[in-house]
Order: C-alpha cells, then sequence, then structure tokens
C-alpha cells in the first residue's frame, strides 16, 4: 500500500500537468485528489489497526542502499497531518488564484510533487531515505517559493531559503554518516543508542541540519523571505509540513542519542533562543503573514526544546503541540490569504473591523489563535497544559533554563496573538471587503474547528497521541492530555502567562513603528554573494582561457604526478620488444609525434596526430585486442572530419611565437610524455598477483550471455560502471552545446 | 574551403552513409560474441554524421534528444530489474528462434547499448555543433540578404561567425 501512494502521487504528477494547462483550477484539483486518498488511509489505519508496517526496496544490496518505508504511529499521524492539510490546501488554492491565473502547469504540480517528497520523508525507515526525500522537499519548495519568478526579489527569497536548507541538509548528511557509521545500522527503527565522540559530533551535525530545515536561530533568516511564496504554500510549507521535519528528524533520533550531553545541550540552545527570538519577531512586524511566520519560529522552538529535553513527559507535550500546531498556524494562514485576497493588504496598520465583516473568518482566526495562546476550550490549551506541567516537572539546571523558555515563551507567544487578531479583527480603518471565496473559507472552517474537535473528542486525541509519543520515548505512555486538569500549579502557571501576555499584547496593539529591516536575511545574501564573487575571481585565474597554458598545466601535472612511480622503476621486467612489428610500428609513432612538435601548418599536424594514432591501432593489432583496434580506428576516423570542420575556421598555419615560447612547450611535452612512459613502465613492474581473466571469461558467457569478455563486462559485469560512464559523456556533451551556443547571437537559439 | 561545395564529395557520402550504417548496426548487434558492441556503432553512425555535416546534407539539431533519450534508455535499462525484484543493471538473457537467421540470443544489454550509442552519437553531433558546424549545413552563402530564405531560420551571418570564433 505504501508503494501504491508512492506511485500514485508520481503517476498524479503528469496528470496534473495536463489538467494545469486547462486552468491553474483544474490542475489543483486534480492535485488534490491523491493526497486526499492518502490522509483517508492514514486515517483508517490510526483507527483500525496501528501495527508498524514495512515496504523495502533494495538497490544496491551491497552498500546498503535501499528504500525502506515503515507506518509506525508517528508516520501515520505526520501523514495524516501532511496529506490531508494538503488535500485541504488545494482545495483553498482553488478559491486563492483567480481564474484567469498563470502557471497552472508548474505550481499544482510542483505542490503534488512536495506532498510526495514530504510523505515520503515522513515514512522514511532508513537514514539514505529520509535523506533523499529531505533534500527533494528542499528542491520543491524553491520552485513553491519562487512562484512568481518575474519578481527579483521573490527569487532572490527562494534562492536564500534553498542554500541555507540546501547547505543545513549537506550537513545533515555528514551527521547521518557518522551515525550509521557508529550505530551500525541504516535503519532508523532499528537504531541503538550511542555514545562518544562521534555521536557527539553526529549529535551536532544533525541538529543542526535540522535547525535549517525547521528554522531555529540563527537559520531561520530565509523563513520570514518564504513569505512571498503564495499564501497557499506558505499555510502547507511554513507552518504544517516542511518545517516541521527537523523536528520530526530531533523527534526520531531523541532516543538515539539520549545519552550525549550535546544532544541535549545544543537543541536546548536552538530551541530556547528560537522561541523568545521569534516570539520578539512576531511583536515586531506589521505584517500578519510575517507575524504568523515568525510566531512558528518561535513554536518550533518550543517544539524543539521539549525534545531536547526529552522526558517522557516532555516528548509527550511536544507531540501533542506538534499535532496541534499544524492544525491552528494552517488555520490561521489560511485565514490571512483569504484577508490577503479580500482586502488586498495584510499590513494590520491598514486592517481593522474584520470581526464584522468577516464573520467566518474571524471566528476561524480566533479559534486558531487561542489553540495558539493556549486557551480552553482547544486542543492547543490542553496541549501547552502538557508542556508547562513537563517543564515545571523537571529537576536540576535544566528545569531553570527549559521553564524560563517555555514560559517567557509561552507569555510572548500569547502576547503576539492578542495584537494580531485585536489589530486585525478589532476596530481600526475601514477596510473595503470583496466578496466570500468559499473554496478559500472551507478548508480554513475545517483546519480551525478541528481544534475545537480535538477537545471535544479528547479521547481518540489521547489514543493517536500517546500511541505516537511511546513510539519515540518509550516512557511517554503514562500521559495523558487533559479538557481541564483541576486546580493545578500549572493551571495557576497557565491562566497567569495567558493574563500577561494578553496585557502585553494589547499594549503594543497599536503600535506604530515601522517594521525592523531584514538585517539576517541581507547577511545571508551577501555572504551568498561574496561566495559567487570570489567564485568569478578564482574562475578568471584559473580559467584564463589559453589553450597552449591549460595544455602546458596538464603536461606538468603529468611529469609531477609521475614522479612517485619512478621509485619503482626497475630494469629485470622490461623487454624491448616481443615482435620486431612492434619496434617498427614504435618507431613510427616515436617519428610521428617527434614530427608534430615541428610542423608549422595545421593540417600537417593534425596529419601526424592521425599517424600516431593509427601507429597505436596497430600496436593493440599486435597484441591481439581487436575490439581496443576498432574503437581507436573509429575514434580516429571521426577526429579527422572534426578536424575539417574545424580547420576551415581556422588560418592555414600556427601563428608564429617566439623561440624561447616554442622551446619551453616543446620541453613540457617531451617531459610529459616521457615521464608518464616511465611511470608505466614502473607501473607493469608492481605486483599484481593471477589476473582474474579466467574467473571473467567463464562469468561473462554464463551470467552475460556472450563470448566477447570486453564487452559483456562492458554491458553486464560492470554495467554500473559504464552507466556512469556515459552519463558523464552525456553531461560533458550537453556543456559542450551550451559552451557552443552560448558564444553565439540569440537568434541561434531557435532550433534547439 | 569547405564551403566550397563539391558534388562528387556530396555523392560519395550519399553513396557511402548507407553502408556505414549497415556496418553500425552490424557492429551493435556483433558486439556480444564479436568486436563492436554500442560505442564502436556510435562511432560509426556519429561518422556518417559527421561526414553528411561537411558535405552538407545534415544539421546537428538532434544533438540534445539523441543524449537525453540515450540517458533515459540506459537509465531505465538500468532501474528496470528493480521492478520484478532483482538488482539494478541484472540482465536477462533471451534466445529466439528467427526465421533467416536462426538462433538468436540476446538480452536487456543490447537496450543498454541501444542508449550508449544514441548517446555517442549525440556527443559527436554536439562536438561538430561546437567546432561550428550549423553554418555548413546551410546553403553557402556571403550575403546574408541573399536568396536561401527557406534555410534561414539560423539567422546568423556565416562569415561573422566564423570571425567570432
Amino acid at each position: 500500500m505504501i508503494w501504491l501512494l508512492l506511485v500514485a502521487h508520481l503517476a498524479a504528477l503528469p496528470a496534473t500537468v495536463i489538467a494545469g494547462k486547462q486552468s491553474m483550477r483544474s490542475g489543483l484539483a486534480a492535485a488534490a485528489v491523491v493526497p486526499a486518498i492518502t490522509a483517508v488511509w492514514a486515517a483508517v489505519l490510526l483507527i483500525d489497526d496501528r501495527t508498524p508496517t514495512t515496504a523495502e526496496l533494495v538497490w544496491v544490496d551491497g552498500l546498503d542502499l535501499a528504500l525502506r518505508f515503515r507506518t509506525d504511529a508517528v508516520a501515520l499521524m505526520m501523514t495524516l497531518l501532511v496529506s490531508g492539510i494538503g488535500a485541504l490546501v488545494f482545495v483553498y488554492a482553488i478559491g486563492y488564484f483567480s481564474p484567469g491565473a498563470k502557471g497552472g502547469t508548474r505550481f499544482p504540480a510542483s505542490l503534488l510533487a512536495f506532498s510526495a517528497s514530504m510523505l515520503g520523508l515522513v515514512l522514511a525507515d532508513s537514514v539514505w531515505t529520509l535523506f533523499i526525500f529531505w533534500e527533494l522537499t528542499s528542491i520543491t519548495s524553491f520552485l513553491l517559493v519562487g512562484h512568481k519568478n518575474d519578481d527579483e526579489s521573490v527569487l532572490a527569497a527562494a534562492r536564500r531559503a534553498l542554500m541555507i536548507t540546501g547547505a543545513g541538509g549537506l550537513v545533515l548528511l555528514a551527521g547521518l554518516l557518522i551515525l550509521a557509521d557508529e550505530a551500525g545500522t541504516v535503519v532508523l527503527s532499528e537504531l541503538t543508542p550511542v555514545q562518544g565522540g562521534g555521536a557527539t559530533l553526529a549529535a551536532i551535525l544533525i541538529l543542526i541540519g535540522a535547525a535549517t530545515k525547521s528554522a531555529q536561530v540563527p537559520f531561520h533568516v530565509w523563513l520570514p523571505g518564504a513569505m512571498a511564496a503564495p499564501t497557499p504554500v506558505s499555510a502547507y510549507l511554513h507552518s504544517a509540513t516542511m518545517v516541521k521535519a527537523g523536528v520530526l528528524l530531533v523527534a526520531v533520533l531523541g532516543s538515539t542519542f539520549a545519552e550525549v550531553d550535546a544532544w541535549k545541550v545544543v537543541g536546548l540552545g536552538f530551541g530556547i533562543i528560537s522561541m523568545l527570538w521569534g516570539a520578539v519577531g512576531a511583536l515586531r512586524h506589521r505584517d500578519a503573514k510575517l507575524i504568523l511566520a515568525w510566531g512558528t519560529v518561535s513554536q518550533l522552538g518550543l517544539l524543539i526544546t521539549l525534545l531536547s529535553v526529552g522526558s517522557g513527559k516532555a516528548t509527550f507535550a511536544a507531540t501533542s503541540i506538534l499535532f496541534a500546531h499544524a492544525l491552528f498556524k494552517a488555520a490561521l494562514f489560511l485565514t490571512v490569504g483569504e484577508i490577503d485576497i479580500r482586502t488586498g493588504t495584510r499590513d494590520i496598520g491598514e486592517l481593522g473591523g474584520l470581526a464584522r465583516k468577516m464573520p467566518i473568518t474571524f471566528a476561524v482566526a480566533l479559534a486558531g489563535g487561542l489553540s495558539m495562546a493556549g486557551v480552553p476550550p482547544l486542543l492547543g490549551f490542553a496541549a501547552k497544559e502538557a508542556a508547562i506541567e513537563a517543564v515545571l516537572g523537571l529537576e536540576g539546571p535544566e528545569a531553570g533554563i527549559a521553564g524560563f523558555g517555555v514560559i517567557g515563551g509561552s507569555i510572548l507567544t500569547v502576547a503576539y496573538t492578542t495584537r494580531f487578531l485585536v489589530t486585525v479583527f478589532g476596530p481600526g480603518p475601514d477596510t473595503t471587503v470583496a466578496p466570500r471565496r468559499w473554496a478559500m473559507t472551507g478548508p480554513a472552517v475545517f483546519l480551525g474547528s478541528a481544534g475545537v474537535v480535538g477537545y471535544a473528542a479528547i479521547g481518540p486525541v489521547n489514543d493517536l497521541i500517546v500511541s505516537a509519543a511511546t513510539e519515540l520515548n518509550e516512557k511517554s505512555n503514562v500521559y495523558l492530555l487533559f479538557r481541564w486538569p483541576g486546580l493545578t500549579t500549572g493551571l495557576a502557571v497557565s491562566a497567569a502567562v495567558v493574563g500577561v501576555g494578553a496585557l502585553l499584547g494589547a499594549m503594543m496593539a497599536r503600535r506604530t513603528k515601522p517594521a525592523p529591516k531584514p538585517t539576517g536575511a541581507t547577511l545571508a545574501d551577501d555572504g551568498l554573494d561574496g561566495v559567487l564573487k570570489l567564485a568569478r575571481n578564482l574562475t578568471a585565474i584559473v580559467q584564463h582561457g589559453s589553450l597552449p597554458v591549460y595544455l602546458a598545466t596538464m603536461g606538468a601535472t603529468a611529469t609531477i604526478a609521475a614522479i612517485p612511480f619512478l621509485f619503482g622503476l626497475g630494469t629485470d621486467h622490461l623487454i624491448l620488444a616481443d615482435d620486431p612489428v612492434q619496434a617498427l610500428l614504435a618507431v613510427a609513432i616515436v617519428g610521428a609525434a617527434a614530427a608534430g612538435m615541428f610542423v608549422r601548418s595545421r593540417l600537417g599536424a593534425a596529419l601526424t596526430l592521425g599517424a600516431v594514432g593509427l601507429g597505436v591501432s596497430g600496436m593493440f593489432v599486435v597484441h591481439g585486442a581487436p575490439d581496443l583496434v576498432l574503437t581507436q580506428l573509429l575514434v580516429e576516423t571521426v577526429v579527422v572530419v572534426g578536424f575539417v570542420i574545424g580547420l576551415g575556421h581556422l588560418d592555414r598555419r600556427f601563428p608564429r611565437s617566439p623561440n624561447t615560447w616554442r622551446a619551453v612547450r616543446i620541453t613540457i611535452a617531451m617531459t610529459g610524455g616521457i615521464a608518464v612512459m616511465l611511470a608505466l613502465a614502473a607501473a607493469g613492474a608492481g605486483p599484481v598477483g593471477e589476473a582474474p581473466v579466467a574467473d571473467i571469461a567463464a562469468s561473462s558467457v554464463d551470467e552475460g550471455g556472450g563470448n566477447n569478455i570486453v564487452n559483456v563486462v562492458l554491458t553486464d559485469l560492470r554495467a554500473l560502471d559504464t552507466l556512469g560512464e556515459v552519463v558523464v559523456l552525456a553531461t560533458a556533451a550537453v556543456g559542450i552545446l551550451a559552451l557552443a551556443r552560448a558564444g553565439r547571437p540569440e537568434t541561434e537559439e531557435a532550433p534547439a | 574551403m569547405i564551403r566550397e561545395h563539391s558534388p562528387v564529395v556530396e555523392l560519395g557520402v550519399r553513396a557511402a552513409s548507407p553502408l556505414a550504417i549497415m556496418v553500425g548496426v552490424y557492429l551493435l548487434f556483433a558486439g556480444h560474441n564479436n568486436p563492436g558492441g554500442g560505442f564502436a556503432a556510435g562511432l560509426v553512425f556519429g561518422a556518417v554524421v559527421a561526414l553528411r555535416t561537411v558535405a552538407g546534407l545534415q544539421r546537428t539539431d538532434l544533438a540534445l534528444p539523441l543524449i537525453a533519450g540515450g540517458v533515459i534508455v540506459a537509465g531505465l535499462v538500468a532501474a528496470a530489474p528493480l521492478l520484478w525484484g532483482d538488482l539494478m543493471l541484472d540482465q536477462q538473457v533471451w534466445t529466439v528462434e528467427v526465421p533467416v537467421l536462426g538462433k538468436v540470443k540476446s538480452g536487456t544489454a543490447l537496450f543498454f547499448d541501444l542508449g550508449v550509442t544514441a548517446i555517442v552519437i549525440g556527443l559527436v553531433m554536439a562536438v561538430l555543433d561546437g567546432l561550428g558546424a550549423a553554418d555548413l549545413a546551410a546553403p553557402p552563402s556571403h550575403h546574408p540578404d541573399g536568396d536561401g530564405d527557406g534555410d534561414r531560420e539560423t539567422g546568423s551571418d556565416p562569415v561573422a561567425e566564423v570571425d567570432a570564433g
């Protein structure tokens, strides 16, 4: 079933493109189908049968390269969120884009491709599978953020997001490699706790990778910029799914790194700073979407904090908030998108009185906002209570640090939520509102009411959260979410948090200071520009464009590279020639090569090269290697024709050059040639053992079904090498085409 | 100098092309048991393309589709065994009775070789293109505003291009 769903996602891509050719809206409708089915599948499994199933496709057995998937409770919960919210976002986008919107072939398919990548990521059960889908989400999200590709600032934001998450992906890969080595397995569900120096390094690298994806300070700078994406994308990628990838990774690996101190320290550092700084950012901005984006940074920090604490209760609280946050933050983004479309602005200074003009949107935002602030009767309240109970139950230094972070962050969260709700929906400037679009309102209402329904039906929610949390940390199975915890210390703290936060938020509601400049984003862009400039300068030095100097560099390098071999040079195994024909051919080859150095005409030089080639083919004939002869002769033939074409553009004779330069070139050529010859002679002296010819000959007939060993080796026994080589050939050919066409006038590109 | 079209060369190339293509096809199939194979066949076809280009009989536009097609075919052959649970690039060998030729043995390696052939032809075309073969293919015209409007899609002045190169 896992395969079926993944393949269905792939199969739906061309269908989406075709439907998108008609209009953006039909493309979106086509794309919604498969995620909807996937969500139903996950829901059914969650209710019915939570026994983990696995799916595996071994690619290269010896290297342990395989696609592995597993449906445990965590994976299913994430699938429900990814595909369920995905399907809703597709419907929402139908309302978001105007009927004549451009990009119908591109946007729905990209969003579906992202949905498929995210599904693969949450179901992955091997570090390689996880990494592949992790990177795929980075790439697809780049396409989605850069949707309005005629706007320079949008492209800069998309590039920034790709660069930061892409660099983080590389760091993550390094961490995963070390982890796989330390743990002795690549299967996520079979990882055992690791410790020691390598484990510490792996923990830090993986946390950095997770922090870039989950927009943790200081890597958060890409997230506000990514708000340049269409709002459906922001709701889906930047609140509910992709930014949760890092959190999910930290959650999954939490028990593996439980005994590594650095895991906890670095994780708490990222989490608490992000939680506080994100909330401060949300209080400073005026764009409603940016307020939510900064709020996401803060909430993700809360999740990382709780997961880094690692106690059973904290993991349980993190799982609850993960679930609740996906619902309420997506709902809030959807309402902001609707406000944007219907009023034409997202600036909270220009909005006001929307409670009356957009009552349904207000109700959804209120439900989402209160859930975010942790106010009953909403799921966010129960989850927030669990978080506060978890940090109150801690002991030692981390109790103070985590407690300060979580409670301080919660106060600020309530504050920015209040500010958002009051300024957008409370009294203020009179905003003109366009008519409602049900495709937008429907999904928002669904997600907004999910928080209320989840609170009312807390039993099934508990069931889901407990089994997911237990999957992550077996000590989590004794905790439950409560509708009303009774008069506990935790409730008192919560009440104080809400009170102080609401007051703070109300005070800052009509703050008129302009929004802060995106310093971090500017720094990131400057860094990128600096790297590009350095690359350009370096390229200008290395790739100077002088063919003689390139050749001289190659010759000199070959000479230097040959030096180590010369120590192995012995005379006892060297034979002058085992056939008089060889000696004759050798004289001819050397003679032709020497003549090539002194010929003045270009055609003459080409002919001497041809003579060398033919002489070498003759050598192959003497040695009994018909395949090599054939290939060499054919290459020579094609090269001759190439020369005919190329020489047509050039003078008949080489340009005259100063005698000293000429002497230098001849010297380099000769020393290079002699050095390589000596190196080959020395290499032949090395002990090689028995040549495996007999084995290969036998297996080429048995396995490859052919008698020509050379070709069977190429196409069967070592076919992976050949595949790699032809891809290199193809890449080189495309490069030649690109280079050749780059130097020509624009109009030349039409035939391609 | 090559822009002066020679009818002798053109006729020669026209006559030789089918023969050379037959040799190429032979090499492609012979490769399993005798010298030959996809790479050699690709070079023969590439040589045909190159000669025809010199004679002004052929354009080199097909490079990209050939390269892409070749990579796709080779990649599909490589990945296909995964679908029925074998390892990547595991090859199937079939033996078929063909009326005239008798018993013919072949395998998936043949398709892999076809991919290689396409890539090699594409590579030769790309190199020819890089050497400026495009203006050979167009009828010789030293006057940009002259006749030959039918083949003027390239839109560039061959003489100017030589100077640029």
